[in-house]
Formats: structure tokens, C-alpha cells, sequence
């Protein structure tokens, strides 16, 4: 059935219906999501944007370009599969989390790059703390502690292995070239006042 | 930005009595002293509940509300307008992922969402269910139901779980492009010439009832919803934000020299608020249920997407592919 639209422009579009799709659902039905990360500013720490859908890590890096870095510039742009981020409770009312951090029994002898991120108000953005060298993810919260807890406290931690993020290379951070000088989606570029005060003096002639 | 009018269920009697008490009162006592919720914190299931119905309703209204713009962008006046409406389009369709993504941290996939919106068992903002004739209603959109959306979400942003206001926050950003966008729109129209004028308040005409309901059914009709005000889940009654809007946005629309369609609209000096004729809630209902100009149009044009959109998807899914519930 060609839709037939109130709308002129809807009907030209001559959509019609596969009408065959109920048995070709897929068994899965869902992309992995992925946790994305941005810098605003080379000075700046970065921080979690939000998340992206997406089939495999390169690609959720793509689509994190469009939805989290669409409107201003980054200086850097970072992606890690969610199920590779490692987080901790939420703690409440003041509670520094890492409180509640043990050094852990055993001490691996092989190490790697973990990157810390931290809550510091519940409801803001998760912001990057600083890296650690640990041998799993208990060593590095043990070693975030002693590197970064301070008088503030932190409501919650996620640590990633640094093999487990994708960053944006150096190179192709022209992508972000196209962003400039692109006014009209900027509200400062939208002038009313002179407008309307013409037109009410005209009224009152 | 376009959520607005959200319906809510009435909680059932028995629906709080499974609840732990103690971690209802630590709930509570978090949502008291100003803290946000975090996903991975307890939650009542109501609370749970009534958000992912709320977050959902938002993010269909953004994907919704793009249909009527976007069919204009190709006839909209000029190059740099076709820019601008692209660019508010495309945002959003971002608002949705973005709110997509924070419904889902409660527990309800975003493929879930999809084929509710499909199917017709999830609700988008009525308002999108009436017609863009012209031009004029397009810019009608872009100002007044933008406006009225924003008066919604800035009260919905000061809300209590954590992942809603980080979207909102980001949405509210865009937002104030859309609203100078639209309101520019009908400037231009309002101060031209007098063809330009008549078809500018034809589409006001067209959009007030609409406006109207998009606040949602007048308080004394409202089921209750004080358990969701005392949980920062709705943050405003409907008639407190339809006032907020008629307070904003009634003398900018007069000041064009443009007429409301409501011989009765006039701000009460005693009360400081505004009267008004009650719009016809029937109609909201029965639009709602349905039975609008467009329901049956809007939903088959997402369907079809999703249809022909398939087999990408299919191609790309891998079954390893390990879904959990996204962090925040």
C-alpha cells in the first residue's frame, strides 16, 4: 500500500510497505553499545558524552563524531565497548567512594595502562582523572586511590584498559573541519529586536 | 526539542506495597536533599516505570516531530533557510538518540522503544499528529511548539535521575537555535506583505488548540501524579507550565499585530494569570487514542524506514555481539 499523505510532499515520495519483514527478525536484535568520551579543549580533561549503537568499535568512533561532536569542535574523541568498562557502586551524600577501596591480596608482576575516569556530583558527566599501571582492575582502583583521591570526593569510578579504548588519531581530527563558519544553526545569528521595533513603528504612523 | 504533554498512568493502589521500605526511604531521603539517581542505584519500580515511560514518549516526540519539518526542507524559501532547517532537523533526531539512550539505562532496549512506536503502544507528543499546510505552519513548529517544549524541559531537567537531565541539559543547548529560528520565521512573515500575514495567521489559527493540548489535560482532570512530583519525575503541573507559556509567549505573538483564536484569552489582573477557553479535550483524547489527521501517517513512515533501514542492520548484526545495559 502507497502512502497517500495530507501532505503533498509525503505522497510523492511513493513509500510503500515491504510487508515481509516478520520473518526475517533477526535473533539478535541489538548492537552493542559503546561508551563515548570527548575533549573539548586540549587543556581539557576528557568526558563522557553519553552512548552510541553501533556494530563494531571503529564504527561506534564514527558515530560519535555525529551525534556527540556534531555541533563544536573536539580536540579529541575516544570510544570503549561498554562491557569493558569496570565501575564501581554510586556512593550518596558526601561519601567519597574510594573509601571503600581495599588493597587488593595479591600483586600482578605483568602491567598495563588503566584510564580512571571519575563522578564528582551525581547527575554531572563522568571526567577523566588520570592513568594508572596496574595488573587488573582491583590493582587499579587501589592505585587510583592513592594516585588521585583527595579531599573531594568521588561518587563513582570506571576504569578501562587503555587496549580496550579507541581514540581518534592525529590525523583524522580534520573531520572536524567542516564545523566552522556554519551560522545559521547558531542562535546569536537570529536578530529580531530590529525587526519587530520597525515593523511597531510603522504600525503606530 | 519537543517533549511535552507526557501522560501519565495513575499508580495503582497496591503498585508502592512490595517496595523495601528502608531503601524507599533512602530513596527518598536521596531526592530530598537535592541528589540526582544514578542507573545503578535502587529504585522504586514505579519510579522506574513512569520514567521509561516519559523518556520513551520524549524520544519518539523528537523522531516524530522531524517528519513534518523535514518534508519542508526541500521547500523552504531560500538556500540558507533549506541550511537551517536541515540543521534543526538533524538535531532532532540527535535529541532522540540521545534520549533513546537514557531511557535505556533503565532497563528497556532501544529496539524494544522502536517497535512500540511502531506498533502504536507507545505514545509521541499529540501535536504531531496535525497537518503543515504551508510554509507558515512550519514556522509556527519551529517557534511556538519548540517554545512550549522548552518550557517543559528546562522544568524536567532540574528532575531527579541523573542520565534524563545530562540529555536534557545537552538538548536544552541546541534548543535556543530553534526557538530564534522559528520565531525569525514568523517575524519575517508577520512584517511582510499582506499575503504573507494572512498565511502566517491562518497557521496560528490551525496550531492553537493544538498548543493548547500539548500541555496536557488541565490539572482537575489530571490523574494524580504527587508520588511523581515528590520524586522529581514530573517537575511542573500542566497548567503551571501552559501559564509559564502564555506568560512568555502570548505578548510576543500580540506584538506582531497577529491574533490569538480565543476571544476569551486575557490575563487576569486579579489572579495574575490567564484565562482562557478550555480547548476541547475530547478531541485530545480522541486524537491521542488515534484517531487524528495524521496518526495513521506518521507511524506508517517510520515503519517503512525501519522496514527499508533492515536489512543494513542485519547485515552488520553479529551474533557474539554482547548487549548490556548502557552506564549513564
Amino acid at each position: 500500500m502507497t502512502i497517500q499523505s495530507l501532505d503533498p510532499r509525503v505522497s510523492r515520495l511513493g513509500l510503500t510497505s515491504l510487508q515481509n519483514d516478520d520473518a526475517e527478525q533477526a535473533t539478535v536484535n541489538q548492537f552493542p553499545t559503546f561508551q563515548v568520551f570527548t575533549q573539548k579543549k586540549e587543556d581539557k580533561p576528557f568526558e563522557h558524552g553519553g552512548i552510541v549503537h553501533a556494530p563494531n568499535i571503529e564504527m561506534a568512533l564514527i558515530f560519535a563524531k555525529e551525534q556527540y561532536s556534531r555541533r563544536f569542535t573536539c580536540s579529541g574523541l575516544a570510544v570503549a565497548a561498554t562491557t569493558s568498562v569496570k565501575t564501581t557502586d554510586v556512593s550518596e551524600n558526601k561519601e567519597d567512594i574510594y573509601n571503600l577501596i581495599q588493597e587488593p591480596a595479591v600483586s600482578s608482576s605483568e602491567k598495563e595502562p588503566y584510564e580512571i575516569f571519575h563522578l564528582n556530583k551525581r547527575g554531572k558527566q563522568t571526567v577523566y582523572a588520570g592513568s594508572v599501571e596496574a595488573g587488573s582492575f582491583e590493582e587499579a582502583a587501589w592505585e587510583a586511590k592513592k594516585a588521585f583521591q583527595n579531599d573531594k570526593p568521588v561518587y563513582n569510578l570506571w576504569l578501562i584498559r587503555r587496549n580496550d579504548i579507541l581514540f581518534i588519531d592525529e590525523e583524522d581530527k580534520d573531520i572536524w573541519a567542516t564545523l566552522g563558519d556554519k551560522k545559521y544553526r547558531d542562535a546569536l545569528d537570529y536578530k529580531a529586536t530590529d525587526k519587530i521595533k520597525a515593523f511597531k513603528e510603522e504600525q503606530n504612523r | 526539542m519537543y517533549g511535552g504533554g507526557n501522560t501519565f498512568e495513575a499508580p495503582k493502589q497496591n503498585e508502592m506495597q512490595a517496595e523495601d521500605p528502608q531503601k524507599l526511604a533512602e530513596f527518598e531521603a536521596r531526592i530530598e536533599r537535592g541528589e540526582k539517581i544514578e542507573p545503578s542505584d535502587w529504585m522504586p519500580a514505579l519510579y522506574r516505570k513512569q520514567l521509561i515511560r516519559m523518556i520513551e514518549q520524549h524520544a519518539h516526540s523528537e523522531i516524530i516531530g522531524a517528519l513534518p519539518e523535514g518534508t519542508w526542507i526541500t521547500r523552504a524559501p531560500g538556500f540558507r533557510r533549506k541550511l537551517a532547517l536541515m540543521a534543526k532537523v538533524q538535531d532532532e533526531v540527535g535529541h532522540a538518540q540521545l534520549l533513546y539512550s537514557a531511557a535505556e539505562t533503565l532497563g528497556k532496549s532501544r529496539e524494544d522503544m522502536l517497535s512500540d512506536l511502531i506498533s502504536g503502544k507507545s505514545k509521541y507528543s499529540n501535536i504531531f499528529n496535525y497537518p503543515a499546510f504551508t510554509w507558515a505552519d512550519t514556522a509556527v513548529i519551529a517557534w511556538l511548539v519548540d517554545a512550549g517544549a522548552i518550557v517543559n524541559q528546562l522544568a524536567n531537567s532540574r528532575g531527579s535521575y541523573a542520565p534524563y537531565s545530562r540529555a536534557l541539559e545537552r538538548i536544552c543547548a541546541e534548543e535556543s537555535f530553534h526557538l530564534k529560528y522559528g520565531h525569525h520565521a514568523v517575524i519575517h512573515l508577520a512584517t511582510g506583505t499582506p499575503t504573507q500575514r494572512k498565511m502566517v495567521q491562518e497557521a496560528l489559527n490551525r496550531w492553537w488548540a493544538p498548543l493548547m493540548h500539548f500541555f496536557g489535560p488541565p490539572d482537575k482532570m489530571s490523574v494524580h501524579t504527587e508520588v511523581l512530583m515528590k520524586w522529581k519525575v514530573k517537575m511542573a503541573t500542566n497548567d503551571d507550565m501552559r501559564q509559564q507559556f502564555l506568560d512568555m509567549y502570548v505578548p510576543k505573538i500580540w506584538e506582531l499585530g497577529l491574533t490569538i483564536p480565543d476571544e476569551n484569552l486575557r490575563k487576569n489582573e486579579e489572579t495574575g494569570k490567564w484565562d482562557y477557553t478550555e480547548p476541547d479535550w475530547e478531541e485530545f483524547k480522541r486524537v491521542i487514542n488515534g484517531d487524528g489527521p495524521l496518526n495513521k501517517e506518521r507511524l506508517a513512515v517510520r515503519r517503512i524506514a525501519e522496514e527499508r533501514g533492515r536489512w543494513v542492520r542485519n547485515a552488520l548484526l553479529k551474533s557474539e555481539a554482547n548487549y548490556v545495559t548502557p552506564l549513564a
